[in-house]
Formats: structure tokens, C-alpha cells, sequence
């Protein structure tokens, strides 16, 4: 056996000779995406289904990439680059429901590494994040974060919850 | 010294036959040259005599109304990984290679105090690195560690790492050793394009990046554990997936940087979830925010998994996994919540559109005090989740389109949806989900990737 690379710790007990390996539990970090407009087309008469792919359809023709697609319940709700906003309203023109566009929204990201093995911790991010006070225009979730869209503003008000209830561990 | 960490999954030393395979890919191993660590799981799957589930069965049988301590049930399933680790050792010996087990703790895994859940917080190797240089194979009990309550070896707690914790165990021991490669054996070729129950010649993928592979893993691929992949990916060890019982050469795992670049990686599935969406259409605009916060709240205080989240002025919807709907049932149907403003306005939760003998009860007994508005929660059990993998491909415009009205054209409703950087993730009846993973195969053309 070649030995020449081989270090054996000398601490039996472990400590400073051992690695780390598994990201702590619960958030790991916030981010903070600027420069996003949330698209909202509200109040679509039935077919529900054919109207919001009709407006799925208008945007992919108009070469608007879209993210954080929801279904609401009489319509549906996007993010899409803040360039592209202007875009929107010809893009949209003549589809059946209420199109609205806020601008200048921000997407804060919390992240948390394997959030679903943490029983509840979505659940207490956004009942954190409502309590905050700050404008939530959407939430979303995925294994290792939850995405809120909400203003500039509103992500420090929500990082600063978040961070004050212990939720946002140090880096 | 090159050590090989080799991990085999329950199918792989389920059989005297399948043990003599895998341990003849250890033997093959020494004589190429290489130093093998074994980690093996528990025998068998579901069902089998030494598998996690009968062994948690056993202890549940004595009466199934009261839980068993996490604690003792660590010490319960972690039998299964024992008896497994002795068996395949004393395999290797029969075949004139020496072995030797060890458990997780023996082995110098140390977690953290979450029974049944734990996390590794650290790895002292000189065991495993000792028997190597006897030249003895060691053969490491997958899923457990030990806890140290005074930062001592006595008195260590048994732990076990939850789900896929072998593969964890196997990641962590191969960033421990400084390993040379990991080496995950399972009954399939690899990781695959979709699960091959609904697409049979869903074709091998055979290479995958670090991020991909834990993105289907934690979407739903049993093949590899995300844990494992983070861990694989943070400390740059060469991971491959392979099936103990065929020479395929299965999947190997690489950054980012140096993976394939394709549209559409896969097509997964995951979890058995209720859906709850809740009309807030009668809740004052003052209260609604406060309404929200409380049901969320009320979710987080008992530990609900929410997924697929949304909100908008009519009000929220989540899912739920199956078995936890009971408890959300019970949380939900019949709560009252009083709220103060400018208007007074007492809250009665309804889950669906007959009132439950609960919620009817709570109505009778608050009609004394006022107005009350119902708050309907529409519930749609029997829920799954699809979802397509891949990286720049889904920032594309259009894709939601593309992916939305092709399910439509199947007759294939979807309730939700949610995106992240590297997959696209649908609601779907659970009725669907041979129909729509199949479907999203043909309309991505997975079948030509490799």
C-alpha cells in the first residue's frame, strides 16, 4: 500500500482533526434577486384553463420568459424581467381578465438545505414573512428554499423578521 | 493508497446470490489495485424479515396506539444494518478476502441528537485507515452514527440518518478517507430519465452534474440521496451509480463545468400530497394578512411539510403529504378565529362544501356572538408531483406554455405549479402521473439522451 498520503488524525476524540460535512438545519442564507416585475391577470372568466393559455401562449409569442408561474384562483400570477414589463400590456391586449403589473419587485430567496426533512419550517418562514408587515405579492417553495416576491423594501423588513426570530442562523 | 468507497443498497445483499455478487465487485476492486470501503444497508426492501420496516413493524406491533421512543427505535432498525454489515463481511471471508464490520459509531461517524434524523457532524477515520493498512476490508454499516453527549466516546448514543442515509453515510466516509471515487450499487443501470415503471427503456443517463443528480434525488429519484450528492459535490469526490448486477457502466457524476449540456434532464416524480386551497373571498381586507399568518403559524407548530405554496387576494392554497392531512384536518375543519378592527368578524374553517359535524357544531355554538363568515378550504386528495429537470432549457420563454397546454391536450389537469433555477415541478392528479411522466418523455425526446 502506498501510505504517502495518508494522514490519521491523532484526536481519537474527534474535534479539530475531522472534516464537516452536512450544512447545518434551517436557513443557511437569505439572497436577495433584483430587477423583476410580478404580472398578475386576474378576475379570467371561464374556461379558466383556455383563458390562462391564452395568456401563457401570448407571452411565449412574445419572447417573454416568465418565472414563478401560480395559479390563482380566478387567474394566475408571474415574475418576468423588468425589461420585459413594457412588453407586457401589447403582449397581453384583448385577453379576457384584469392584467396588472407591479414593478420593481424583488425575489428573496431563503435558502435551507433540505427543508422538507425540517418538519414545519416553510410553514414558520412564511407565517414569519406575513408577519413582517411587508408586501407579499407571491410565495413559492421548493426543496432547499422558499422564494417570496415582494418590494425592495419589503425583503429587509422580512430578512430583518426572519433574523430577529432567530430563523436566519449566522453564516 | 486509493480507497473505493462502495456502497450497496438493500436489493444488492438481499440474497446469498446477489452478496456473492456485490462482494466479488469488492474482491475485483483489490485486485485492480484499490482499497474498498464498504457501507451496506440494511437486507431487502420493504417486507423482507431484516428490512428498516419490519423491524420498525415489530416494535409498533406491541400496541400499535402508543409510539416507540426515536430513541429506541434507532436502536431497533439499526439492527437491520448490523446483521447486514456481519453477513457481508463474513461473505468477503468465505471468498478469501478478510472483513471486518463495524457500525456507524465504530467507524468514527459522529451526528448531531436528532434520533431518526440525524445529521453528520463529523468523521474521525483512523479506525477504517488502520484496518485498510492490515489489509483488511472494512465494511461500515450504512444510515447510523453515534451521538456524543459530552464531546465523549463513552456513552455514545446510536443514531440513524433518516432517508437514503446509507448513501449519506458512504459520501461523508469517502470525503473522510480522501477516496478516490464512491461507487453507489443498486438494482437499476443508473440514474435514468424517468422511473422505469412508467417508462420501461427510459435510457441511462451517463453523465449528470452534482446539481442535477441531487435535484432529481430530492425530486423524487430513489436512486441516489441528495444528501449524498451535496456532499460528493462539496468535497469534489467522483461519484458513480451503477447496478451491482449487470457491467453496464452506469452514471458517473461531475460539476457542473464538466457535464453534459442537454435541454431536459429527466423526469421525475414525488410524494402522495392533499391539496388545500382556502377561499378568503369574505375575509375582511384588514384581516386578511392576519389570517394568513395565523394558518401558517398553526402549520408550523405542528410540523406540517407544506409544498406548492401560493397565495394571492382570494386567499392561499398548499398541499400537504398524505399522512400528514389528518393532522392538518384537525387543525383546520371547525377553527374559529376571532378577529378585532374596524369590524368584528369571528372565522369558521370548513374544509369542502358540506360542513363537517364539527364545523357544523362550532357554528351553532358561535351563532350567539355575532357575525361569522366561512372561510371554505376546497380539498383535492389523492395528489402527486411531476416534475421536469434541466438547467438553462426552462428559463427559455415559452416553456411553461409548451409544458402547460401539452398536459392540457391529455386531459391532464394541473392544480400547481412551482420552478426553481433547475426544474419545473407540476400538481397533478395522482390517477395521472403514468400518463403525464410518460408524456412529458415523449415531448422532450428523452429517449435520445444518454
Amino acid at each position: 500500500m502506498d501510505q504517502a498520503n495518508i494522514t490519521i488524525p491523532l484526536d481519537l476524540n474527534g474535534g479539530r482533526s475531522e472534516l464537516e460535512f452536512e450544512r447545518p438545519r434551517g436557513i443557511s442564507h437569505l439572497e436577495v434577486r433584483t430587477g423583476f416585475a410580478q404580472l398578475q391577470v386576474q378576475e379570467i372568466p371561464e374556461p379558466l384553463l383556455d383563458h390562462r393559455l391564452e395568456v401563457l401562449r401570448r407571452l411565449s409569442e412574445s419572447g417573454i420568459s416568465i418565472d414563478f408561474l401560480k395559479f390563482t384562483q380566478e387567474g394566475l400570477s408571474c415574475v418576468v424581467a423588468q425589461e420585459d414589463a413594457v412588453r407586457i400590456q401589447g403582449a397581453l391586449e384583448g385577453v379576457p381578465g384584469r392584467v396588472s403589473v407591479l414593478p420593481d419587485r424583488s425575489i428573496l430567496l431563503v435558502h435551507a438545505v433540505n427543508m422538507r426533512d425540517e418538519e414545519g419550517l416553510a410553514a414558520r418562514v412564511v407565517s414569519l414573512a406575513i408577519a413582517s408587515g411587508a408586501p407579499l405579492e407571491q410565495i413559492g417553495d421548493m426543496h432547499d428554499r422558499i422564494l417570496i416576491v415582494t418590494t425592495a423594501e419589503g425583503a429587509v423588513r422580512i430578512q430583518s423578521e426572519l433574523e430577529k426570530s432567530g430563523e436566519a442562523l449566522a453564516r | 493508497m486509493k480507497i473505493k468507497v462502495m456502497k450497496f443498497g438493500g436489493t444488492s445483499v438481499a440474497t446469498p446470490e446477489a452478496r456473492g455478487q456485490a462482494a466479488l465487485r469488492v474482491v475485483s476492486a483489490v485486485e485492480q489495485g484499490f482499497s474498498p470501503v464498504v457501507v451496506v444497508s440494511a437486507i431487502g426492501r420493504r417486507g423482507a424479515p431484516y428490512a428498516t420496516d419490519t423491524l420498525i413493524q415489530v416494535l409498533k406491533e406491541i400496541d400499535p396506539t402508543v409510539q416507540p421512543d426515536a430513541r429506541e427505535l434507532d436502536l431497533m432498525v439499526a439492527c437491520g444494518e448490523i446483521l447486514s454489515a456481519v453477513i457481508f463481511a463474513h461473505t468477503l471471508k468465505t471468498m478469501g478476502r478478510p472483513g471486518r464490520a463495524f457500525r456507524g459509531g465504530q467507524a468514527g461517524i459522529r451526528t448531531d441528537d436528532v434520533f431518526g434524523n440525524a445529521r453528520i457532524v463529523g468523521i474521525n477515520p483512523v479506525t477504517l485507515l488502520r484496518t485498510l493498512e492490515q489489509g483488511v476490508t472494512p465494511v461500515v454499516c450504512g444510515f447510523q452514527g453515534v451521538y456524543l453527549p459530552d464531546g465523549n466516546w463513552l456513552g455514545g448514543e446510536l443514531t440513524t440518518l433518516g432517508r437514503g442515509g446509507s448513501d449519506t453515510t458512504a459520501a461523508a466516509l469517502g470525503a473522510a478517507l480522501k477516496a478516490h471515487s464512491i461507487e453507489i450499487f443498486t438494482d437499476v443501470e443508473g440514474v435514468k430519465t424517468a422511473d422505469p415503471d412508467y417508462v420501461p427503456r427510459a435510457p441511462t443517463l451517463r453523465q449528470v452534474s452534482y446539481d442535477e443528480v441531487a435535484e432529481i434525488a430530492h425530486l423524487g429519484a430513489k436512486v441516489l440521496h441528495p444528501r449524498a450528492a451535496e456532499i460528493a459535490n462539496r468535497f469534489n469526490i467522483p461519484l458513480r451509480v451503477k447496478s451491482t448486477f449487470s457491467s453496464d457502466p452506469g452514471t458517473e457524476v461531475v460539476r457542473t463545468a464538466d457535464a453534459n449540456k442537454r435541454g431536459i434532464t429527466g423526469v421525475t416524480h414525488s410524494g402522495k400530497l392533499v391539496y388545500l386551497q382556502f377561499d378568503f373571498g369574505d375575509v375582511e381586507p384588514d384581516h386578511l394578512r392576519q389570517l394568513e399568518s395565523s394558518v401558517y403559524a398553526m402549520m408550523a407548530r405542528y410540523g406540517l411539510n407544506l409544498f406548492m405554496m401560493n397565495l394571492s387576494p382570494q386567499g392561499i392554497g398548499f398541499a400537504v403529504p398524505r399522512e400528514q392531512y389528518p393532522t392538518a384536518k384537525d387543525l383546520l375543519d371547525g377553527l374559529v378565529i376571532p378577529l378585532d378592527g374596524p369590524t368584528s368578524v369571528v372565522y369558521l374553517f370548513q374544509i369542502g362544501q358540506v360542513p363537517s359535524r364539527e364545523a357544523e357544531t362550532q357554528a351553532e355554538l358561535l351563532g350567539p356572538l355575532g357575525t361569522i363568515r366561512t372561510v371554505r378550504i376546497e380539498l383535492t386528495e389523492g395528489c402527486t408531483m411531476v416534475s421536469l429537470i434541466g438547467a438553462e432549457y426552462l428559463a427559455r420563454p415559452g416553456i411553461f406554455y409548451q409544458v402547460l397546454n401539452g398536459l392540457a391536450s391529455e386531459q391532464i389537469s394541473v392544480l400547481q405549479t412551482s420552478d426553481s433555477d433547475l426544474s419545473l415541478s407540476c400538481l397533478i392528479p395522482e390517477s395521472e402521473l403514468s400518463r403525464c411522466v410518460a408524456y412529458l418523455h415523449d415531448m422532450f425526446q428523452l429517449h435520445q439522451v444518454g
